[in-house]
């Protein structure tokens, strides 16, 4: 069964067209990693699936039921955009109202559970106006952890935290999935720390989906490259630019060859050259990179 | 994994929930007291104010006209007016001008707008209407649950106006006699007045769907939905009123809750939350 099933998925704005036909699936459990350009679809998607906004046309399911499921919608949490949280109020007192909204029983038990799962619980007396943008992500993954959700929707959760606040989402994202098969969907922008966690991907790009994968998939697709050194990078790009047919230069002033060539026969290639390589390394490209390719492959 | 089950989520569920989320909200609101308060200083001013200013003339320097200024005669008068059951008597009690049937308890349905437009707006302008809607498909429980709220809400500010007034009373040396009617008509002109929130409440409440975070739009598209309604007030609810004005008043409140809240329930469901 998947968590969350669309199809051909389409909203407009006016004469504006935000989703042209989206497909999407996220399988139950998953850690679905939801990526795409600004004002690609990514939180108009995230919106319809929480029901916030209508879509034009197209269907979404939920657990297999329809999305206007009264009993599915209720085991659903949400951080979009920025928490829901009334700013006159304390923490403590915006907790309590989302755990009376979630009809929870034992609320303050839960409350505090939440909050100490974000590191929060010393600041419940705050103001949530007095907060920092940091906090304020913290007090919202909280608020859609109450009432142990089945699914949880993340519009740029990690946006804001500090480097101990993107660890700590990760361990409690990563414990949701694997030890109570909470199904995740978060989309960002800080693809390395996504990367981490994410166990399904999904590509946006101008309202279509792109490109659905597992994170092994996606390993598997990720090219390998031969990243050297030289004394002379100019001449070493230019001679092997020749050769093979795509050859960087990397930000940290490595030449990276993305052929499937046997690193001897670069080495002994230059060599006959008269360039003696000085480092050399074989790795793969990470996310980011892969994510920036499919883009520029899409735009041309 | 296959057979994933939910918990049953009643309608009675959602409305509890629903209900406590919005008594929380209303009682820890700042802003209804004020209007609490409001209502209850309201009165005192009006009373004492034109008891002081009564059978005082204002003279208009350009044309030398004189106006003498009629203050109230009894308290019960800041509450409503006597009806008879002519139908020319009933047409003049609708359309009296004057500051005595102008400044009574009837512009509080005015005022309730207010409270119930920024009870509502808030929902949205501070995003929290995104935790209620995506843990509720149907918005039935939020239409019902904000209705009984908003209504206890007016309803407290009816009855702050009626102590104010008879505190205003006290104090100005105004008479508390009863001519025309008596106590029974009183509690049921009361009871009218209070059931008569309950036809206001869901006109404001769709004009404050339709508006959303926009509390100054809704308050305005309210005030001038409920103007229509406005004139009708002193015959619904006289001083000499019997069950049948609170039945009458029970009945359009029953109708316009239904009605208007489908309504309501019809935009949030085909309009954007966000």
């Amino acid at each position: 069964m998947n968590a969350i099933e669309i199809k051909g998925l389409t909203k407009n704005f006016g004469q504006k067209q935000a989703l042209k036909g989206l497909d999407m699936t996220v399988p139950v459990g998953a850690i679905y990693g939801f990526i795409g350009e600004n004002g690609s679809g990514k939180s108009t998607t995230e919106k319809i699936i929480c029901g916030l906004l209508h879509q034009t046309d197209g269907s979404v399911k939920i657990f297999g039921r329809e999305q206007n499921d009264a009993d599915v919608r209720a085991k659903m949490g949400v951080l979009i955009e920025a928490p829901g949280c009334f700013p006159n109020y304390s923490v403590w007192n915006n907790m309590m109202l989302q755990a009376a909204n979630l009809g929870i029983t034992n609320a303050e038990q839960e409350v505090v559970k939440v909050l100490k799962m974000v590191r929060m619980e010393g600041a419940a007396s705050n103001k949530y106006k007095n907060c920092s943008l940091g906090m304020k992500q913290r007090i919202g993954i909280a608020m859609a952890l109450l009432g142990n959700p089945r699914l949880l929707v993340l519009d740029e959760p990690i946006n804001g935290l500090d480097a101990d606040g993107m660890r700590i989402m990760r361990e409690v994202l990563c414990d949701l999935a694997e030890n109570y098969g909470v199904t995740i969907i978060i989309s960002s922008h800080i693809l390395g720390e996504l990367e981490k966690i994410a166990t399904h991907y999904g590509i946006v790009r101008g309202g279509k989906m792109m490109a659905e994968m597992t994170a092994h998939e996606l390993e598997d697709s990720c090219r390998t490259y031969i990243a050297l050194q030289t004394k002379d990078m100019n001449r070493a790009k230019m001679l092997l630019g020749c050769k093979y047919s795509r050859v960087e230069e990397d930000e940290a002033r490595y030449i990276r060859v993305y052929d499937e060539a046997a690193p001897e026969e670069i080495v002994s290639y230059l060599y006959k050259e008269g360039i003696v390589v000085s480092e050399l390394s074989t790795d793969k490209i990470g996310l980011e990179e892969y994510y920036i390719d499919l883009m520029k492959e899409g735009r041309q | 994994m296959e057979n994933m089950k939910f918990d049953k989520n009643t309608f009675g569920k959602r409305l509890r929930t629903m209900l406590s989320v919005d008594f929380r909200r209303m009682f820890t609101m700042p802003f209804l007291y004020i209007m609490v308060g409001i209502c209850l200083v309201m009165p005192i001013l009006i009373l004492v104010m034109t008891t002081m200013m009564d059978g005082s003339v204002s003279v208009n320097p350009q044309t030398g006209a004189e106006t003498v200024i009629e203050g109230f005669d009894n308290v019960w008068q800041i509450i409503g007016t006597v009806s008879n059951d002519s139908t020319a008597s009933t047409e003049a009690v609708a359309m009296d001008m004057s500051i005595t049937a102008m400044c009574n308890i009837n512009m509080l349905y005015f005022i309730i707008a207010v409270l119930v437009c920024v009870f509502v707006s808030a929902d949205f302008r501070s995003g929290y209407a995104k935790n209620l809607f995506t843990v509720r498909a149907k918005k039935s429980d939020y239409i019902i649950s904000k209705t009984l709220v908003c209504f206890v809400g007016g309803t407290m500010m009816i009855l702050a106006f009626l102590i104010g007034a008879m505190l205003g009373g006290a104090i100005s040396g105004l008479p508390f006699e009863m001519i025309g009617f008596g106590t029974g008509e009183l509690v049921m002109c009361i009871l009218s007045k209070v059931v008569l929130v309950s036809v206001f409440v869901p006109i404001y409440l769709l004009m404050s769907v339709i508006a959303k975070q926009k509390s100054w739009m809704s308050i305005l598209l309210s005030m001038m939905v409920g103007m229509f309604l406005f004139m009708m007030i002193p015959m619904l609810t006289p001083l000499n009123a019997t069950i049948m004005n609170v039945v009458l008043c029970l009945l359009g409140g029953v109708l316009l809750s239904v009605g208007m809240g489908a309504i309501s329930q019809l935009t949030l469901k085909k309009k954007d939350i966000l």
